[in-house]
């Protein structure tokens, strides 16, 4: 085996195996054992300016291109053949959203990295992860962004094989059969964007990012009154 | 299980519902639940208090969890008071609630900090191969490197060292100081021993140990009542607050009791339920305001003048209209209403008459009444008994020289028969003679003649001469009517032509003329039916003025006239800081080192700071225009810091430095002349004073022989709160960045003080501040120790509000490098020991001493008179017209040895106070076995140990009377001997009583009634000032032995002042110096007003971040909303208050609860958080006291006489600063410059404001 196919085997056929323990199994210890770190850490407390419009553009570009990322890559190629939407449609729809909401992330999220850095009150109270996991996130979406001109390349020519590849790749690893070397032949800006997406979840558990699993959503349906009882559950 | 898993239990959660299923309940984990009840728990409590100059001296619980103080909680296991009173607890209020947060601030000092460029310095030096002392030297020789860090104070630059190496430089610059210049050349300003008893005595102790000066401190604040020395006597006595409780009708004004005596406010509240009517006397709507039946809103500083139309009520209605026999008698008894006065004829452009003289004495009869010992100190009063004039028991002659008719007994003290003093003679007098009264309202007469009643009498040297009573003067200076014809005088309360009646008052203060009226006959009445329980409550905010004492002396008349004081319930209860020293008998030795040498240097500090930072050369006030028409006004043409240098050289006030040579020095050249005593040695300091070769220092404060060298400040926030003229301090005595905004030279002209041109910047050497947060003080200073917190050392506190003793405690160790005031102390002493046995060895000092209050030189200058000797009217006499000159040997190497061992003296000499001396040989074997002896060889091996804190805490305590029942049995017994009357009982119950420091850690404990106060502990009445004055009859430490409603000593009579009169507030100017931008834009000129603040304790809790979210989180000052409109100002704007003093910024509070014409600033809010740079100055906005000045005034200064004689905060000039006017003006946010900006050469340069300085 030479070097590079030994690379690829680690990056991608061993690395997301170890982001996605760290990930979930970090995620589980952290929650147990240190629920008062659980949290978003917001600085709006600190400074107002800017936030409404960067927090919003942030937020709902980069859960739309998450989204996005499980449809189409995670869900099975079948299930869209079934639809009716065409590799082609399928592509050109992930070209045009990923642009959009790509394109927003971007721009809230430039506004809260300079706050971050610049703002004196919000730079005092980071910590360096909260620079590090902001920066790691923007840099991943910027090589996002960049994959769409060569995606567009590609569909020009009429040619989603790339993004099938993609596809088959990642559902390869969620069913347990890694198949590093499927990724051989795509441009190198989509191994690197997956590689530091993959670091994302890496870092997640050690991060404010964790607030994700916890979004407050069964507000919208719980009762409106909870007693808890006073039978102690286990031994503390 | 785990949180996460839980979660996943999607269909087990809900184990049951409830309100139609918009309830359920679960079985969630909730453990989560326990971090709040952590919050709570903690591994230990420990018994505490804040010592921050609050009255409150409340018990506190600390709470002490992982090594680290959590949080604090009220202590509530006080004693019970008495089954008809409140208790006392719970005390404490939000700002000792919030101190716990201090530990571990921001603000703390963890460690020695040094200017770093000091520092840089000294280490060259010292690398250069210099020892401490020569380095220190070399340094300080050297003009450019002196310049070097002395420019920057203020200006940060701060580095950290170690304690070995801080000492070493500290003892350096004391023994170079001590070298070169003089040991009285050494400062020390610390506050308040009562907050932190022990933290006081390290400082004072070392600094009295090597002969450096202590200042005064509650003078300085302006916080003494000049007018309770002049009127009693006393210093301050005033009752506890359980004691409003007993009253049965209260006046309170000047005191903010919701606001500033918070724990104890609820008495005055809770006394309203029994019916007590409460009248509020303020300018604006103060808290206190909100408890009152009546709120008089009196104009600022003119309270006198409704005082005295309330007395001209009472004098009248229960007086003259009837005569109330309780009234009657008290004022016989108690006060100099009977004593005869000797009038002097009068011709002036005001009239022709005769003006009051001196008091008639024993002396002044053939054979002297009986009297050889003092005749001359004798009062006499007319006995309508006998008809003849007699001198009666208790003046001050019979207090030294003799014993056992130092009472107020009402006798004939030659025969000891019976006697009624006369107070009037209108009905057998020998004729009406006009007496002129100066008066001082602005358009009216300057000298007003009213008739009085007479007598005819031939004195014993021939001449024949009229008296009159003070009573029947004291009347015709009300302006009261009595049917004796002549002017000045009114029939009607309505009359508002004739000063001090309701309708004249109304005029002045802007109070309704019958709500004066009715509140002068109610209180006077209540008075009479209750025998004396109408009560007045007052403070700072009407002590603070200028003419103070006339202020308190219109409401001691009035409290006189109805004889309230010494009453239960009634009398003034006046309350300032936390001034009440309970064991002071105790305390004093071991805080001045009188157990190894007396006497101590002492100085009154607003003299002091009067002259070391060059004030007086910026004086706006004439002294002659303060005088009366009559005056003899033999200084007349002095300056005010004229008057200061005539009362040191007379021995009335203290200097420091003493005079314009070393002290060790002169000593040395009297023995080298032949000198072999304290005699010797003073005989050659007279001759030299007499040739000028030697000279008081004050006559020429800015020659540099002169400057104060070394500063000690500890406990204390002397250049960010108490610095009146805080910017004078910055620029003449720190020689720092400063805002004063003129040139100077008002205070020229001066007679007796020598004035130079070029005034100095930045007299200190080197100012040391110890404390435990970084606040103004320690900002400006060269080096900063880190202090022990309130919740780290063990000390003693007590206060006025109650008569209980606190500990603090050591709930933790002192946190980072700290350590306790007296740790710190005792380890510079010891270096200090070490250099010093080198540099120094054994020297003889010379202590000039004032004559002392409380001791027989307070008889020193008779009748009245000034003698100067300076002018030839008599020869400089030690003791007598002049200081004592007092010899004290000085072994420096042994200053630890000392330091640590209570000394011999207190077996060889004993104790005493207030004149009482008491042997202390028993307490002194008990302190052996109690603290242990000393193991160290040397000159203190075997004696009682000082060496840990809680030692001095015991042995204080085991040496005052307040606190151990053998000693009052001694202390009482001594002064059954001087009255001749038994005080026994008053301490009998508890003669075995001997508290311990850890007595008072497990609950607060009763002090026991000592001769050192005027009040008594018991079952029956509450501590109420003067209360053993009138029940055991012991006499006013007065001239007279009576409260005094009459000053005779001729500088009281030149200005003005021998009776109370009206005195508006003094026009300093300062506010017609403003820079013309300013006077451009619309702005308002308003009185500054400074009272006591609700978001601290003086300049304490008001930076912490507890506090600061309580409201604007910096400076405020309130503003009225007209005055406000006026010039479109709106709440929260930023505004300067600008004079010639300089310039502060805050946000303005545009509030309806102050009225126009005054702007409000909560004292104490320094320049540490969000102050922003004034425009004006281009320096950091300031402080309160950047728009102040201080006055001094001359009858302040007298001494040598009876009860107007030095003591240590006893008696001399007040800091005054309300009668400050400045001019405000809007600041818009864009111009505001936060001064964040690195030193550059030319703003290190920049030392003045911009164009001020450089002609």
């Amino acid at each position: 085996m030479n070097l590079q196919d030994f690379l690829m085997n680690v990056v991608f056929g061993v690395y997301p195996y170890v982001a996605l323990t760290v990930f979930i199994v970090g995620s589980w210890i952290r929650y147990d054992n240190e629920q008062y770190t659980w949290k978003t850490d917001s600085s709006l407390l600190l400074s107002k300016r800017y936030m409404l419009l960067a927090s919003n553009l942030f937020h709902i570009g980069i859960l739309s291109i998450f989204l996005g990322h499980f449809a189409g890559l995670v869900l099975p190629h079948g299930f869209w053949i079934a639809l009716g939407v065409s590799d082609m449609a399928h592509q050109w729809l992930a070209i045009v959203a990923g642009s959009v909401f790509g394109t927003m992330c971007l721009v809230g999220g430039t506004i809260l990295w300079l706050r971050r850095v610049f703002n004196p009150r919000v730079r005092a109270a980071s910590r360096y992860m909260d620079n590090a996991i902001l920066s790691l996130i923007m840099v991943t979406l910027v090589l996002g962004l960049s994959t769409i001109p060569v995606s567009i390349g590609h569909a020009s020519h009429g040619d989603p094989t790339v993004m099938l590849t993609l596809s088959q790749y990642i559902q390869g690893i969620l069913t347990l059969n890694p198949q590093p070397q499927l990724l051989a032949g795509v441009e190198p800006i989509f191994r690197a964007h997956m590689f530091l997406g993959m670091t994302i979840f890496l870092l997640f558990p050690f991060s404010r990012l964790v607030h994700v699993w916890t979004a407050p959503f069964n507000y919208l349906g719980r009762a409106y009154q909870i007693v808890r009882s006073k039978r102690r559950v286990r031994s503390a | 299980m785990s949180h996460f898993l839980d979660r996943l239990k999607f269909f087990d959660k809900v184990k049951d519902t409830f309100a139609d299923g918009h309830g359920i309940v679960t079985h969630e984990d909730r453990n989560w639940e326990d971090a709040y009840r952590n919050r709570w728990r903690h591994d230990k409590v420990v018994r505490s208090t804040h010592g921050v100059n609050c009255t409150g001296g409340c018990s506190w619980k600390i709470f002490v969890k992982n090594g680290l103080v959590s949080f604090e909680m009220q202590q509530t296991d006080y004693p019970r008071t008495r089954e008809d009173l409140p208790n006392h607890e719970p005390r404490g209020c939000q700002r000792g609630a919030s101190f716990s947060w201090y530990l571990y601030s921001p603000h703390r000092i963890k460690h020695p900090m040094i200017r770093g460029r000091l520092l840089e310095l000294y280490r060259a030096e010292r690398k250069a191969g210099k020892d401490p002392v020569e380095a220190w030297a070399a340094i300080q020789a050297d003009p450019a490197k002196r310049d070097k860090y002395v420019k920057v104070r203020g200006l940060g630059g701060f580095v950290r060292t170690h304690w070995e190496e801080i000492n070493e430089i500290i003892a350096a610059a004391n023994i170079h100081t001590i070298r070169k210049w003089g040991p009285d050349r050494i400062y020390g300003f610390s506050p308040i021993p009562a907050m932190s008893m022990i933290s006081y005595a390290a400082g004072s102790r070392y600094l009295s140990l090597i002969g450096g000066a202590c200042g005064s401190f509650y003078d300085w604040y302006c916080d003494l009542p000049a007018a309770s020395p002049q009127t009693w006597g006393e210093q301050t006595d005033v009752p506890e607050a359980a004691d409003w409780y007993n009253s049965t009708y209260l006046i309170i004004t000047g005191a903010n009791l919701p606001m500033t005596r918070t724990p104890d406010a609820h008495f005055a509240t809770e006394v309203r339920y029994k019916g007590t009517k409460i009248v509020s006397m303020a300018p604006d709507y103060a808290e206190y305001v909100k408890f009152a039946d009546l709120w008089m809103p009196v104009r600022q500083g003119t309270d006198a003048a409704a005082f005295l139309a309330m007395g001209h009520v009472a004098l009248k209605e229960f007086h003259l209209q009837r005569q109330d026999p309780y009234f009657q008698e008290y004022a016989r008894k108690y006060t100099d209403l009977p004593m005869q006065v000797i009038l002097r004829p009068f011709k002036g452009t005001e009239g022709d008459g005769f003006v009051p003289d001196r008091n008639l004495r024993a002396a002044d009869f053939d054979g002297g009444l009986g009297e050889s010992n003092n005749p001359e100190w004798k009062t006499v009063v007319f006995d309508a008994r006998s008809g003849a004039f007699v001198a009666p028991n208790g003046s001050v002659g019979f207090r030294w020289g003799e014993e056992g008719k130092w009472n107020l007994l009402p006798k004939n003290a030659a025969t000891q028969d019976e006697i009624e003093a006369e107070l009037s003679c209108i009905d057998r007098r020998d004729g009406i003679v006009p007496v002129g009264f100066p008066h001082f309202q602005p358009g009216e007469p300057g000298l007003l003649f009213r008739n009085v009643p007479v007598r005819r009498l031939k004195l014993a040297s021939g001449e024949e001469v009229l008296v009159a009573s003070v009573f029947d003067l004291q009347v015709a200076q009300y302006g009261i009517d009595r049917g004796l014809g002549g002017g000045n005088v009114a029939a009607s309360y309505d009359d508002a032509s004739v000063a001090y009646t309701p309708a004249w008052a109304a005029k002045v203060t802007g109070v309704k003329a019958a709500d004066i009226e009715r509140t002068g006959r109610e209180f006077a009445d209540n008075a009479a039916k209750t025998r004396g329980k109408s009560m007045v409550i007052m403070g700072a905010a009407i002590n603070h003025w200028y003419h103070n004492d006339m202020a308190y002396r219109s409401i001691m008349n009035l409290l006189h006239m109805c004889g309230c004081v010494g009453q239960t319930g009634g009398g003034w209860a006046h309350y300032v800081g936390q001034e009440k020293l309970r064991p002071q008998a105790g305390w004093a030795p071991i805080a001045f080192a009188l157990d190894w040498q007396r006497p101590p240097r002492h100085q009154n500090s607003t003299s002091f700071w009067y002259f070391h930072t060059d004030q007086w050369r910026y004086e706006t006030i004439d002294a002659d225009a303060l005088m009366q028409p009559a005056a003899k006004g033999k200084y007349k043409g002095y300056r005010l810091a004229d008057y200061n240098v005539v009362a040191t050289r007379l021995g009335w006030l203290p200097s420091a430095p003493h005079f314009n040579r070393n002290p060790l020095e002169i000593v040395a050249e009297a023995e080298e002349a032949g000198a072999h005593d304290e005699a010797g040695v003073a005989q050659y300091m007279v001759e030299q004073l007499k040739s000028g070769k030697l000279d008081v220092a004050f006559a020429d404060p800015d020659a540099e022989e002169n400057w104060p060298r070394n500063l000690f400040v500890w406990r204390a926030n002397l250049i960010g709160t108490s610095a009146k003229g805080h910017e004078y301090f910055l620029k003449h005595l720190l020689g720092a960045q400063n805002g004063v905004l003129q040139e100077g030279g008002d205070g020229a002209g001066t007679k007796e003080v020598k004035w130079r041109d070029e005034a100095p910047a930045g007299k200190l050497d080197l100012m040391v501040d110890i404390n435990f947060r970084l606040n103004s003080t320690g900002a400006y200073s060269d080096i900063i120790l880190p202090t022990a917190t309130w919740y780290e050392k063990n000390d003693l506190n007590t206060t006025d509000m109650h008569p209980f003793i606190h500990p603090l405690s050591e709930a933790v160790t002192p946190g980072w490098e700290s350590k306790s005031d007296w740790q710190i102390f005792k380890s510079i002493a010891k270096k200090f020991s070490e250099l010093a046995d080198k540099h120094l060895g054994v020297r003889k000092d010379v202590v000039a001493l004032p004559m002392q209050h409380d001791s027989p030189f307070e008889l020193a200058q008779p009748l009245g008179q000034v003698r100067d000797w300076k002018k030839g009217e008599c020869e400089p006499v030690p003791g007598k017209t002049l200081p004592l000159l007092k010899v004290v040997e000085r072994d420096y190497g042994n200053t630890y040895r000392k330091f640590i061992a209570l000394g011999p003296l207190m077996t060889k000499i004993g104790n005493n106070v207030k004149g009482l001396d008491w042997n202390t040989e028993q307490e002194y074997e008990e302190l052996k076995k109690c603290n242990y002896t000393v193991k160290l060889p040397g000159v203190s091996y075997g004696m009682p140990s000082l060496e840990e804190d809680i030692s001095v805490c015991d042995a204080v305590m085991r040496l005052a009377p307040e606190t151990n029942g053998e000693v009052a049995h001694k202390s009482w017994s001594a002064l059954s001997r001087k009255t001749g009357i038994d005080h026994h009982h008053l301490y009998a119950g508890r003669h075995e009583d001997k508290i311990t420091f850890r007595d008072i850690q497990a609950q607060p404990r009763k002090i026991i009634t000592a001769p050192t106060w005027s009040g008594i502990e018991s079952e029956t009445v509450s501590y109420t000032a003067g209360y053993t004055n009138i029940h055991e009859h012991i006499p006013f430490r007065t001239l007279t032995g009576r409260a005094h409603f009459y000053q005779d000593h001729e500088w009281f009579l030149d200005f003005g002042e021998g009776f109370c009169a009206y005195r508006p507030p003094v026009d300093l100017k300062a506010h017609e110096l403003v820079p013309a931008k300013v006077r451009a834009k619309p702005h308002l000129t308003l009185s500054w007003i400074t009272p006591h603040s609700k978001w601290g304790i003086h300049s304490s809790y008001q930076d912490n971040l507890r506090m600061l979210q309580l409201f604007r989180g910096g400076p405020y000052v309130w503003v009225s909303e007209d005055d406000a409109q006026a010039i479109g100002l709106k709440d929260n704007d930023w505004v300067e208050a600008i004079n010639a003093n300089g310039a502060t910024m805050a946000r303005a509070v545009v509030s309806q609860r102050v009225p126009r014409g005054m702007a409000l600033m909560y004292h104490a809010q320094e320049k540490n958080v969000n102050v922003p740079g004034s425009p004006s100055t281009g320096k950091r906005g300031g402080i309160l006291n950047s728009v102040t000045r201080i006055v001094v005034k001359p009858t302040n200064m007298v001494g040598g006489y009876a009860q107007l004689a030095y003591g240590f905060n006893y008696y001399g000039t007040v800091g005054c600063q309300r009668d400050e006017v400045v001019v405000l003006h809007k600041v818009e946010d864009r111009d505001i410059d936060w001064l964040e900006r690195p030193l550059t050469d030319e703003r290190e340069q920049q030392r003045n404001p911009v164009g001020i300085g450089v002609k």
